[in-house]
């Protein structure tokens, strides 16, 4: 039992992450029909960022603010960063090629995805950043936490999910219930409708991208309190993402929270239960399984063509 | 949507098969005679960028510094070229880099490949064209001795011993000066973590200990499934891994779920910077440098070229390597009358280098019986409260 809570604990931490990271992914897709593939790389520039932030504010060993001061500065200057830079590369990667055939966006979204992973090594070096969250106040963010039977559960990881998840509740509330949110499902639905009826189509695509690369600075921070980060690490989340986006029904924002959050469930059992060495096999053969089966994804709705 | 994600995947595969094509060209040997008076070239082949980053960083800065001040003393012109292996993108790229020395007829040698699992996937290449490689940091015992089945060749040579001295060292400190009774031991699926683990494995065992024996990607970044199959009475969790970040998440993830087992690391995590949870373990096969009198100028001159950066225990083997090649490339120049026939010369004078002043302490020679260093050794040190690595063993 108690290995069942921790590797549940495991998994929602996990796929918290993966969710935030997959709704970047949706989001966009969903305004634009595009697969931006830098966006892993906009989540290893927030971790970046939050790194930044944490060291002019003293790093984790001499903070000059309150610890939970530190955390929130950390999380919303990294969004701030990511915010600016997903216009950036909405505004000189993507607009340029709105018209173009999709193939077009696709390679520039591989060729941001290049060029900020080899910009950060240039910057920055290759070597591993660690936020040393454990030397912030003797480790309580690790020692610290709700006991569940034998099995602690840590600060850093409550921090984690729930901030994930107020932040999930947050961008559901701002897409359903106002008007900006309106808007972008208007663009979702019929970007050339959505036009003709007023909507600014480019402040929504520029919103819809402030908010994508804002969720994915803010994941990148959560990545970078736990786990080292270094200038490869969006790769990998990228795919990750995607996949959580896949599964769940890309260009649906619920979706892409319970695919974050099966990621990371199937990624958490399969290395407890089964074997470590299956998890990635068992995370991809549910993404065929998907494709084959249920291409729409769980909450995605299937493309209705005009024969 | 299905087409959308169809043709991305393809355009995903096409990169990829693309960045791996040229790994399936043919090798082109060369045998291009070249005159010692002109300016020559040897190669570093090391994860410049990655997790694995650190080291190549270090030892670049030291191979920099070893060409800048040993090849002049030598009537040499040496031009030091940089071929990045990132661990995380596999063999390919080391095979990658092979192709590309061997058709470079002023290649003369290669300081390398750093990693086990590049210099398995290259050494045959450069076997081939006869070029030497010396490795600072290659430790898999197959690389050099038939264990059983031999994976390196007669052109690749090491400065530093092998896991077949690693792998016994650290399970005998676990078993004797640690006495532990149970041991997780994490490999990464790549040949420098399976041979290390291997080789620890078998000496536990052997004296009873009880052993887990885990396997994760070395891709991983986030332990925390690892952790939860550690059982809570473990003692060591032994963790070869090349990238000293993990060996700090890992052990901070052993606090975070409350296990009492303390982090073992090897010389891929013998990083004070990166790894520094108090009460863990690393092993090394360089001591603490800068406690070696006779090495004080050479730092002092080291941190003149690198100010602020530590001097790093991955470093002064490069520096090492790089003077026991440019003493066979000078051997090679002296027996061939200043133009170097063929490249397979240097790699005969290998075996006849001594160097008196070894970076390392004592003096270096190869062992007459493999393409090792004679009476090298490991280290082991304990990580200090204060972050710093106290010699232990």
């Amino acid at each position: 039992m108690d290995t069942f809570i921790q590797l549940t604990i495991d998994a929602l931490t996990l796929g918290s992450v993966y969710a935030l990271i997959a709704l970047g992914y949706t989001l966009v897709y969903g305004v634009l029909k595009l697969l931006n593939f830098a966006h892993g790389d906009v989540f290893m520039v927030g971790s970046f960022i939050g790194f930044g932030v944490l060291q002019l504010l003293g790093g984790t060993s001499n903070p000059i603010v309150p610890i939970w001061a530190l955390l929130v500065l950390v999380t919303l200057a990294a969004m701030a960063g990511c915010a600016v830079l997903g216009v950036v590369i909405e505004r000189f990667a993507y607009r340029p090629l709105r018209n173009a055939p999709r193939i077009a966006p696709l390679i520039s979204a591989l060729g941001v995805s290049f060029f900020l992973a080899n910009s950060m090594q240039l910057l920055f070096g290759a070597q591993p950043r660690n936020y040393d969250t454990f030397s912030l106040a003797n480790g309580a963010l690790y020692l610290h936490g709700i006991d569940i039977g034998q099995v602690r559960v840590p600060l850093l990881r409550i921090i984690t999910i729930v901030a994930a998840f107020v932040m999930m509740v947050m961008l559901w509330y701002l897409v359903n219930k106002t008007r900006t949110g309106k808007a972008m499902r208007a663009t979702s639905f019929d970007l050339e409708a959505a036009a003709m009826m007023g909507i600014d189509i480019d402040k929504v695509i520029v919103f819809t991208f402030v908010l994508g690369s804002a969720l994915a600075g803010a994941a990148g921070v959560m990545f970078g309190l736990r786990v080292p980060t270094n200038v490869s690490i969006g790769f990998v989340a990228g795919l990750k993402g995607f996949t959580a986006a896949v599964i769940g029904g890309i260009g649906s924002i619920p979706g892409a929270m319970a695919g974050g959050l099966i990621l990371g469930f199937a990624e958490a059992y399969t290395q407890g239960y089964i074997s470590t060495k299956w998890s990635d096999l068992v995370v991809f053969l549910i993404l065929i399984a998907f494709m084959i089966f249920r291409p729409q994804g769980l909450l995605g709705r299937a493309d209705i063509h005009k024969v | 949507m299905k087409k959308l994600i169809g043709l991305a995947l393809a355009v995903l595969v096409a990169s990829v098969a693309a960045a791996t094509a040229s790994a399936g060209s043919q090798v082109a040997a060369s045998s291009q005679a070249v005159s010692c008076n002109g300016t020559l070239k040897i190669a570093l082949v090391t994860p410049l960028t990655g997790g694995a980053g650190f080291l190549g960083e270090q030892q670049g800065s030291w191979a920099k510094y070893a060409v800048k001040t040993l090849a002049k003393p030598l009537g040499l012109k040496i031009q030091l070229v940089l071929g990045d292996t990132p661990v995380e993108q596999g063999a390919a790229v080391a095979q990658t880099l092979a192709q590309k020395y061997v058709g470079d007829p002023r290649v003369l040698g290669v300081i390398g490949p750093a990693t086990s699992g590049s210099a398995v996937a290259s050494t045959k290449t450069y076997q081939q064209a006869g070029i030497v490689q010396i490795s600072p940091s290659a430790t898999r015992t197959t690389l050099t001795k038939a264990a059983p089945t031999l994976e390196g060749t007669p052109s690749f040579f090491r400065v530093v011993p092998g896991d077949y001295i690693q792998g016994p060292t650290d399970a005998h400190y676990m078993i004797d000066k640690l006495k532990a009774k149970k041991v997780v031991i994490i490999d990464f699926q790549e040949p420098y973590s399976t041979g290390l683990a291997d080789a620890a494995q078998s000496v536990l065992k052997a004296a009873g200990v009880s052993v887990t024996r885990l396997s994760a990607p070395n891709t991983t970044t986030d332990y925390s499934a690892y952790v939860t199959k550690v059982p809570s009475d473990a003692d060591i969790v032994f963790f070869p891994t090349q990238k000293p970040g993990d060996a700090q998440t890992f052990a901070q993830q052993l606090i975070e779920q409350g296990k009492k087992a303390k982090v073992f690391g090897s010389d891929g995590s013998n990083d004070s910077t990166a790894f520094k949870v108090p009460g863990s373990y690393v092993s090394n096969f360089a001591p603490d440098i800068t406690a070696i009198a006779a090495d004080k100028s050479v730092i002092a001159g080291w941190k003149k070229d690198n100010p602020g950066k530590p001097v790093g225990s991955f470093g002064p083997p490069a520096y090492g390597a790089v003077q026991v090649m440019l003493n066979a490339i000078k051997k090679a120049c002296v027996v061939d009358h200043g133009v170097i026939k063929q490249k397979r010369d240097v790699l005969r004078q290998m075996k006849k280098v001594r160097i008196n002043n070894w970076i390392l302490g004592g003096s270096f020679r190869f062992s007459t019986k493999s393409n090792d260093p004679l009476n090298a050794k490991f280290y082991i040190f304990q990580i200090q409260s204060n972050g710093s690595y106290k010699l232990v063993g």
